[in-house]
């Protein structure tokens, strides 16, 4: 999951006067002082595994005859990419987060949203409380609460089917029909305090005179919040947006736990659990292309929403 | 004894405490040993305590089909693998394929003669040795003594007799079931064994794959059967979930190994004296055939400085008699080695199985087991197939014949595009 801190993304939610510094030799010096250690772990811890990965994917394994004696690798060139490409169980599972990433970071920065606006609101009482309530599900670690909410859904001991029952409603929620949704509500349950603290954030930045001369020329809270408010936190918005959708499309930590309690999350229901399946059966190659594959997805997928809402008007 | 995805083989429990390494003379070597079975560690404490040149270091890992298999490989890549690690007969090509194993014919050969002749063909290929072996896994049929009298049936001899059990049980009682249907690859090719099928073979260089053979097919209608009828759950076997409907009386019997003793002793300690062990049921009355599931062999991994010391030890794990005793007490294992069959532990009356010699069914059933069994060698696949298949099909979603169609086509495709070669 995304889980970087907003860091200056967020420091300047309106055009700030971006000051124009010169910088002259001492500093340039000294920047590339700071800027080692970072370059350095950078490079060992980043450039380096995604390099051998790519290298990795294009070679294979080979053996012959019954397998037993020494193996070969060699050269593949694209056919690791090919075979991937023709692997409906590794492609369904880029169906699937697209199909859950459509649906729920709509949902989720929507109520992320709403829950920052009201927060920000002047009529709101006790703020800090409900912003500590709003976080929580983010400071607990994921698969701690993928755990907790694998409990909730199993039909044995769920108390949610218990209770619909009495009512006689019959659901079960690791069916093949709401799994997918199942997921998806844990997903939103842990995210949307996150990102709501980051809309927060850039609401809180707004300066009040501009709010105060919507409300003069009388402007309602609802219609501040439309016309003033969203239109200043866009940028953060587009923010939780890309974060969003890198965090979907390696989601992991949900599928891995419930698929001990539900028969239809298979091995291969996510990108990344299709991944490490290929490694755990020893196709390390395979596994190396499909990394691959899914980075350029996720990277085709985050820049391409960023490039797309710049060209749409001028980005604050 | 190994690829049982149940938690209790999770326990968490190191080995002996590391009290600092005793040189004597700069002559001692330490050889670190992965494995996933209750027990171990204390045959590893006896190593210890008798043989102060070479330290055995015991890490207890998952078990196999959940993780420990693919730790071991990627420790193996990343050239950091121990000596010694634990592997199951039926993921044993698949790691000579990988090339994670040592060839250790040459410490190993001398001794040959104390195993039974199957277990050590199953732990070579030709006369290369690459295990040695430590168990098999004789199957019988275990059940509550107390329920079966309730709801008055007699152990099972024919499957047919199991289906009419299964069928009289739940229609008894709409919540209680005789039993739970196959749920991965192990227990189907233990039911597959038993029926006379083979799932793989070799002839002329060449592998055969035959996962969609006429036995595997009857093993896997017969099952769908009791599903579709809802005579059977699809719970997993011997984890939290299976123990604790056992408990409440919903879940009556359990074809399994001799391994699975100790587990259900272990976790149902309140049922102690409701439990007793048939011979499996047969296909046809009157026969004594019995399937194998699982037993293993101990391994030494690629990259392994100490050979000759850790093949030493695995063998006086194997043979050992009071190693053998310990693991065929705390780990239940049924020995591969001809002396430890003939020990006192394997001839004794279990008050926990009511004063039955439980032994007595097994030792009937390792006489009585095929050894012609080959596995092959991308077990991992098909193993990881298998199991969302069955998975699948107990959920309702596809069925148990069609998913042994689909992993003979997944597995012959995975072998193939390593370069294996794949004959009829």
């Amino acid at each position: 999951m995304a889980t970087r801190t907003p860091g200056d993304a967020l420091a300047h939610p309106i055009a700030g006067s971006a000051a124009k510094r010169i910088p002259g030799r001492g500093h340039t010096r000294s920047a590339v002082l700071f800027l080692a250690p970072f370059g350095l772990l950078f490079t060992a811890m980043l450039l380096a595994p995604i390099g051998y990965a790519v290298y990795q994917s294009f070679f294979r394994t080979h053996r012959s005859g019954l397998g037993l004696g020494p193996s070969t690798t060699v050269f593949a060139g694209f056919d690791n990419y090919v075979t991937a490409l023709h692997d409906s169980r590794f492609m369904s599972s880029f169906l699937r987060v697209f199909t859950l990433g459509i649906v729920q970071v709509p949902v989720m920065l929507g109520l992320a949203l709403l829950l920052a606006l009201l927060l920000d609101s002047r009529g709101a009482v006790f703020k800090k409380v409900f912003r500590q309530i709003y976080f929580l599900p983010y400071a607990l670690p994921g698969v701690i609460a993928a755990i907790m909410w694998s409990f909730l859904y199993a039909p044995s001991v769920s108390p949610f089917t218990a209770a619909l029952r009495h009512v006689g409603l019959e659901v079960n929620f690791l069916s093949d029909d709401l799994v997918l949704a199942s997921i998806g509500n844990m997903m939103t349950w842990a995210w949307t305090g996150f990102n709501m603290l980051i809309i927060y954030s850039a609401l809180q930045a707004i300066p009040g005179e501009l709010t105060e001369a919507a409300v003069m020329d009388g402007c309602s809270g609802w219609r501040v919040a439309w016309h003033v408010k969203i239109p200043a936190v866009r940028p953060a918005l587009i923010l939780t947006t890309v974060f969003s959708i890198i965090g979907t499309a390696q989601l992991f930590n949900e599928p891995a736990v419930l698929s001990q309690v539900a028969p239809t999350v298979s091995p291969t229901y996510t990108p990344i659990l299709a991944t490490q399946q290929s490694a755990d059966i020893n196709n390390y190659n395979y596994a190396a292309t499909q990394s691959v594959i899914l980075a350029l997805l996720t990277f085709v997928l985050s820049f391409g929403f960023l490039k797309f809402t710049q060209r749409k008007g001028t980005f604050a | 004894m190994l690829a049982v995805g149940s938690l209790v083989t999770l326990s968490a429990c190191s080995g002996s405490g590391d009290s600092g390494g005793s040189s004597s003379g700069g002559k001692s070597v330490t050889v670190e040993f992965w494995g996933a079975a209750v027990g171990l560690d204390k045959s590893v404490a006896l190593w210890n305590k008798s043989h102060p040149d070479i330290k055995v270091k015991y890490s207890q890992i998952p078990a196999g089909s959940i993780g420990g298999y693919a730790k071991m490989q990627n420790a193996v890549k990343a050239g950091n693998a121990p000596c010694l690690g634990q592997v199951g007969y039926d993921t044993l090509s698949n790691f000579i394929a990988t090339g994670a194993l040592e060839d250790i014919s040459q410490y190993a050969d001398a001794g040959k003669d104390k195993f039974v002749p199957w277990t050590w063909q199953m732990s070579s290929v030709g006369d290369r040795v690459f295990g040695i072996p430590v168990d098999t896994g004789p199957m019988a049929m275990y059940y509550r003594t107390d329920l079966f009298k309730k709801y008055k049936i007699s152990p099972p001899k024919t499957w047919d007799d199991f289906a009419a059990a299964a069928q009289k049980v739940h229609s008894a009682n709409p919540s209680a079931y005789l039993t739970t249907t196959p749920q991965d690859a192990y227990d189907l090719g233990a039911l597959t064994w038993q029926a006379g099928g083979k799932w793989f073979g070799t002839a002329n260089d060449r592998w055969q794959v035959t996962i969609d053979n006429p036995q595997t097919s009857k093993v896997a209608q017969y099952w769908q059967g009791l599903l579709d009828k809802k005579l059977v759950t699809s719970d997993p076997m011997l984890d939290t979930a299976w123990f604790k409907k056992v408990q409440d009386g919903q879940l009556l019997s359990l074809v399994s190994a001799v391994w699975a003793a100790p587990l259900i002793s272990k976790n149902l300690p309140e049922l102690s004296g409701k439990w007793a062990v048939a011979p499996m049921p047969q296909w046809s009355a009157g026969q004594q055939t019995a399937g194998n599931r699982g037993g293993s062999a101990t391994v030494v991994l690629k990259g392994c400085e100490h050979p000759k010391e850790a093949t030493e030890f695995a063998t006086w794990m194997s043979t050992d008699s009071d190693s053998v005793t310990n693991l065929i007490k705390n780990t239940g294992i049924y020995p591969a080695a001809t002396s430890g069959q003939q020990l006192p532990a394997v001839d004794q009356p279990s008050k926990y199985f009511g004063g039955q010699n439980i032994y007595d069914v097994f030792k009937t059933a390792a006489a009585n087991t095929s050894t012609g069994w080959v596995w092959g060698p991308t077990m991992s696949q098909v193993q990881s197939d298998m199991k969302d298949g069955l998975k699948k099909a107990g959920a309702g979603q596809g069925t148990i014949p069609k998913t042994v169609t689909s992993v003979q086509d997944s597995t012959v495709a995975a072998m193939k595009s390593q370069g294996l070669s794949v004959g009829k």
